[in-house]
């Protein structure tokens, strides 16, 4: 609306201030372009910390289970040093490698939930928003229903009444995210449903499906798989959250059942590392994976007012 | 006012839904006979067991078809009837225990919004006046930490500092102490639960209010001479409230999930705590209640959200 006028006031013209306003495809749009330095650390980040957590057990570090006791006049828990990483737990157990072992759980949590998210609420974002109509209500609908439970409300509720294990738990958080990305995936959708290149498809013949497969999906697919990322980390978090309610996968370790482990009062005490060790791990992960999906999100100009 | 109906129509509609999805799920998937006698529920060859299920069956009103119990059950739950808890005593009702432990996530709630806000509104005010300056880049970095940090991680983290290194903070919570003191002890979790919150409020708010700052309006009151300061909170605070107020009655709902994590951590014995608890003992009548309240909470937040919305915005009521 305004934002074309008064830049005069003091403030400079804030990017981000530009983003609320309008998808523009202006000279700030270039500067935008860029991804900066940061982005490739952070992605740098997942990526070793994916591979670190896919090659666990061919990684020369300890199993979960392992204990390794050190000789007097030391007693465990340990203080991190060079035979403990990131210290140990009451039990002599490996902090370091529960935290990668737990990685392996937390991580396919979080890209297993948001992906089944993608794939259900892309899907209905796109019929409702490229049909409109009585689909377009009944998915919006759904899309409401699903937003008004308090989320983490939802997750309590579908894991207290399942067996939880690593598919259930996923599957949990899978179905939260799906409101949250179909109606992205919607707005999207509506934004690219009467453009020309649409248009002119349908005019030559297309088809419903050739249309939304050659023409819209790639369109929504990167604005979702910017929320994706944001989405991933959001699942990590939950993860956590069930794990300190006792909801947790229950085979294995995950980020959050570490935490919890190292949360007692007692622990706390005797052994902060128990606990900050895996909170430090599971904060830059979060802190990068918003970060990568922050950037792509203003690299892509996905309005905020649509997520 | 047609527009009122159709949102108050709309949020019936999904408290009715909801419940019965809830109720739905709750009877279909959990064996409520098996709560209420424990393993004599599964030995029905045993005639001394027949009778106490027969009985149990009628007193839980278990030989119903789906919907009749529902419907009864709805009935009871809006004249303010819970149900019995699903135990051998069915002691207390579960309106007595949510009216016990209700307002102890509420104050929680209530006490972690105001500090979000207390902290939010001067925190966005400072790094919009000195917006893409060296405080507002470091105020940036700062909120941009905060939203990354998890409530179970700020709350060990703040647990661990201020209640165990320095002590400032008792660590666990009283039900049996008196009111003052239950309220000092629910400030820690309320801070848990407000950092975060008040680094998301700074983060939209700032973006408004700069979006604010260039406005004509504004330009116009700098040249009349009005100073900086009165333009910020007299010209520009209240134009950039809108998002603000609708994020904080959506984040409401996401906090409760928080609360009840933080709860657990703390030991509060509010919603959350209880929600667990009875989620170990498939107890669904204490379940369901809870799910309910927190959801009727969340709907109707929303509905006022809209009227607060139309009050700061009065061309929403216009149109």
């Amino acid at each position: 609306m305004s934002a074309a006028f008064g830049t005069g006031t003091g403030a400079p013209p804030v990017v981000e201030a530009a983003d609320a306003m309008a998808p523009s495809a202006t000279t700030e749009g270039v500067l935008r372009r860029r991804l900066g330095w940061m982005f490739w650390i952070a992605l740098a980040w997942i990526v070793v910390l994916s591979l670190a957590a896919i090659l666990a057990p061919w990684l020369p570090i300890r199993g979960i289970e392992e204990k390794r006791i050190l000789p007097p006049p030391d007693f465990p828990p340990y203080s991190p040093s060079g035979d403990f990483w990131f210290g140990s737990d009451t039990l002599a157990r490996d902090i370091f490698a529960r935290t990668i072992y737990g990685a392996r759980v937390s991580l396919v949590v979080g890209f297993a939930a948001i992906g089944f998210g993608m794939i259900v609420g892309g899907s209905l974002g796109i019929i409702a928003g490229y049909f409109r109509g009585l689909a377009d209500r009944l998915i919006s609908f759904v899309f409401i229903i699903a937003l008004s439970f308090p989320s983490l409300v939802l997750a309590i509720l579908i894991t207290s009444l399942v067996n939880r294990s690593l598919f259930t738990v996923s599957a949990t958080l899978g179905v939260l995210a799906i409101a949250p990305v179909g109606r992205l995936a919607r707005a999207t959708t509506i934004q690219y449903a009467d453009r020309e290149f649409v248009v002119a498809a349908r005019t030559i013949g297309a088809s419903h499906t050739r249309i939304i497969v050659r023409e819209l999906l790639p369109n929504v697919v990167i604005p979702m798989g910017a929320l994706g990322l944001l989405g991933m980390a959001v699942a990590i978090v939950a993860e956590g959250s069930l794990a300190f309610l006792g909801l947790s996968v229950e085979d294995g370790v995950t980020w959050g059942k570490v935490i919890v482990d190292g949360a007692g009062s007692r622990e706390l005490q005797e052994a902060p590392w128990m606990a900050f060790s895996p909170i430090l791990m599971l904060f830059i992960t979060v802190l990068a994976l918003n970060y990568c999906g922050d950037r792509l999100r203003a690299h892509f100009d996905v309005k905020e007012i649509s997520l | 006012m047609n527009y009122w109906l159709q949102r108050v129509g709309m949020a019936v509609l999904l408290l009715l839904t909801v419940s019965a999805l809830t109720f739905g799920a709750m009877n279909v998937l959990g064996d409520p006979l098996f709560n209420i006698l424990g393993p004599a529920a599964a030995d029905v060859n045993n005639p001394a067991n027949a009778e106490k299920i027969a009985a149990a069956r009628a007193e839980y009103n278990l030989d119903d078809p789906l919907p009749v119990r529902y419907v009864k059950w709805l009935g009871d739950f809006v004249t303010g009837d819970m149900g019995v808890q699903f135990s051998s005593t069915g002691q207390p009702p579960v309106t007595n225990l949510i009216q016990e432990r209700l307002p102890r996530t509420l104050t929680l709630l209530v006490m972690a919004q105001a500090f979000a806000v207390v902290l939010a509104v001067p925190w966005a005010l400072f790094s919009a006046s000195k917006a893409n300056k060296t405080p507002d880049k470091v105020s940036t970095l700062a909120s941009f930490a905060m939203i990354a940090l998890p409530a179970f991680a700020l709350a060990v983290i703040l647990k661990y500092l201020l209640a165990i290194k320095l002590g400032w903070f008792p660590l666990a919570y009283r039900a049996s102490d008196s009111f003052p003191k239950r309220l000092w002890q629910t400030v820690l979790p309320a801070l848990t639960i407000a950092l975060p919150a008040a680094a998301v409020y700074q983060r939209l708010l700032r973006t408004d209010l700069i979006t604010t700052l260039q406005e004509d309006f504004i330009l116009m009151a700098r040249s009349k001479g009005v100073s900086r300061r009165d333009v910020l909170y007299k010209h520009a605070l209240r134009p950039s409230l809108f998002s603000f107020v609708t994020v904080f009655g959506i984040n409401t709902g996401a906090l409760i999930g928080g609360a009840f994590v933080v709860e657990k951590i703390f030991l509060i014995p509010g919603l959350g705590l209880t929600i667990v608890e009875s989620i170990a003992r498939e107890d669904f009548p204490v379940v369901l209640a809870i799910v309910m309240i927190v959801t009727a909470a969340f709907v109707v937040l929303n509905v006022l959200i809209d009227v607060l919305y139309s009050l700061i915005d009065p061309r929403v009521r216009a149109s």
